[in-house]
């Protein structure tokens, strides 16, 4: 299991620009970044290598923060990686709430993060099916 | 007997039957002093009232009403009733809904309005020993020297802070064995947010006793400050047309004010027949000074909208209970026809734990469209657990029941904590921009 950051955020302009500008003087890599719009407010949800410290950082720079635990599965990167996966899931039963993906290296690995209504089932149908399941990242 | 505890005593622990009596005597002497002002004189001369007919409490309705409209006009002095040279002291009102108001005491009025305090603050269960923190506006404001020659009358040691400066505050409080403090609600509230996001306790200050008012705030939002500070909240009531504080406060049963009756004649109207409405019911306060000898003020319409509590006290007081305010008759909202107090939203704002104690009303009206209420609360620092989707789900929840309660739909904006501006006086709930009138 992994732990996307998840950073309340009201829908105004300025804001990624202070979350960014957060991480960065706490010197953080971000893995990937992406935005959930659901209306008057969002959230930025944020993958990157130290989840405990990116939600603290942000947190004592008064924002709300909250983790969200996650699958996230290495899969390789050519066409019809994705098919085996989604298979999986769907013999489990695990309803996928939010999934994104991204590239680690070009032509080689990239990763798929599943946030399922039951967290440990994803993971076990990953691992059943001979996915790798990342705690690093 | 401790000595903190036999201030005021006679009045204190006064029976019904000793306050009617001692009413009927002070209303009487009350009416031929305030003939001596010029604004009551042409009132009684206009009405052919002549001020010796007024002998008991029963004759009250045959004296006219005072509004706040008529302090105005009665301004700078109209209403004073003895020499300036008598005057020790000169007060203004807030000025909340309008321009300031001038009220005027004398050194007796200023000691009666401080053994008035002293009691009051007693009536809590604190004492002599305890050191309070006025964390009030010296000043004008009345809830700062009010507040202040009532707590040293009581023996306590008092600490003039004033407002503003939350630091400075809390190593007062900490550096001087500080066991009561004096505040507004709002502010109270703004130092535990400020404590607590700086990973400290309120209860660590060891606080024992809250006096808190000079705006409205609901019983949850007492019994969330009261779990967070460890303190006890008592509610207090005053107005600077009828001195300041010290008017009514909560004993140790927290169920209701005690209107300390020695004091005040206590009517409760209907705000638009102005006839009384059954003991219990809902109206109008109106109150009348009968220890006030500077500048009497003769049934005063305080716009604010209460109730007696019927029955007696258990603390054995004889002095009738005021329940929690439910509005001023001025203050409250039409919004879509619907009549709504602030108060019942912010009820439904508090029982949210989610959600930090800062909140705006936003009012607005596009031409010829329905009123639309805009509802822009902060989030409490851990507002957010797992995914937004959490979030979501809780506004939506909280847009139910924001319906439920007002009986027509707001929109809910949620905002980060600290981002709604802090007041430290009174807070600004509401900002209607329809143009309405």
């Amino acid at each position: 299991m992994y732990n996307e950051v998840q950073v309340f955020a009201e829908n105004k302009s300025g804001k990624l620009a202070k979350v960014a500008g957060v991480l960065g003087n706490a010197g953080i890599n971000i893995i990937n970044f992406q935005i959930a719009d659901v209306g008057q407010f969002g959230a930025f949800k944020i993958l990157t290598a130290d989840p405990d410290k990116t939600a603290q950082v942000l947190r004592d720079a008064g924002m709300v923060v909250a983790l969200n635990p996650v699958t996230v599965v290495e899969i390789a990167d050519k066409p019809g990686a994705l098919v085996a996966l989604g298979n999986a899931l769907t013999d489990a039963g695990v309803n996928v709430l939010d999934a994104y993906g991204c590239l680690l290296e070009k032509g080689e690995r990239a990763i798929f993060v599943v946030h399922g209504d039951k967290a440990d089932l994803a993971e076990k149908a990953a691992k059943s099916a001979g996915f790798t399941t990342l705690s690093e990242l | 007997m401790d000595f903190s505890e036999r201030i005021g005593e006679r009045f204190k622990l006064m029976n019904r039957d000793e306050i009617r009596a001692w009413q009927s005597e002070r209303l009487a002497i009350t009416v031929k002093q305030a003939a001596k002002s010029p604004w009551y004189k042409a009132k009684f001369a206009e009405m052919g009232l002549n001020p010796e007919d007024i002998k008991s409490c029963d004759d009250i309705k045959k004296l006219p009403l005072t509004t706040k409209e008529d302090l105005r006009l009665s301004y700078p002095d109209k209403m004073l009733a003895v020499d300036k040279s008598e005057i020790v002291r000169l007060h203004t009102s807030s000025g909340t809904t309008g321009k300031p108001t001038a009220i005027f005491h004398t050194a007796q009025d200023i000691q009666n309005w401080a053994e008035l305090m002293a009691r009051s603050i007693n009536l809590s269960g604190a004492t002599d020993k305890d050191v309070l923190q006025n964390m009030s506006g010296y000043g004008m404001f009345t809830g700062g020297l009010g507040i202040h020659f009532g707590g040293e009358r009581l023996g306590m040691m008092m600490i003039p802070a004033g407002p503003g400066n939350t630091p400075r505050h809390l190593m007062l409080i900490r550096d001087f064995g500080v066991t009561a403090i004096h505040a507004t609600p709002s502010y109270a509230m703004h130092v535990a947010d400020e404590m607590i996001s700086n990973g400290e306790d309120p209860k660590a200050l060891g606080l024992k006793y809250a006096f808190l008012g000079a705006e409205p705030y609901t019983e949850a939002m007492r019994l969330r400050l009261q779990e967070l500070y460890g303190f006890k909240v008592y509610n207090s009531y005053g107005l600077s047309e009828m001195n300041g504080p010290g008017v009514a406060m909560e004993c140790t049963y927290q169920n209701g004010m005690h209107i300390w009756e020695d004091s005040y004649i206590v009517e409760v109207i209907n705000p638009e027949t102005l006839e009384d409405v059954p003991e219990g019911e809902i109206g109008e306060l109106v109150l009348t000074p009968i220890r006030r000898m500077g500048m009497p003020i003769i049934r005063y319409r305080t716009r604010d909208l209460t109730r007696i509590i019927p029955g007696k006290c258990e603390c054995g007081l004889e002095h009738r209970r005021l329940a929690r305010f439910v509005g001023r008759s001025d203050d409250m909202l039409i919004v879509r026809g619907v009549n709504i107090f602030p108060s019942r939203i912010e009820q439904v704002l508090m029982a949210e734990e989610w959600l930090g104690g800062n909140y705006v009303l936003h009012l607005t009206r596009e031409d010829g469209k329905m009123d639309v209420m805009t509802i822009r609360v902060e989030l409490a620092k851990d507002a957010m657990s797992g995914s937004v989707d959490v979030l979501k789900n809780r506004k939506a929840e909280l847009g139910r029941k924001i319906k439920d309660a007002a009986g027509f739909t707001a929109i809910i904006e949620l905002v980060e904590p600290g981002s709604l501006p802090v007041s430290m006086g009174k807070a600004k709930r509401v900002i209607d921009e329809r143009d309405i009138f």
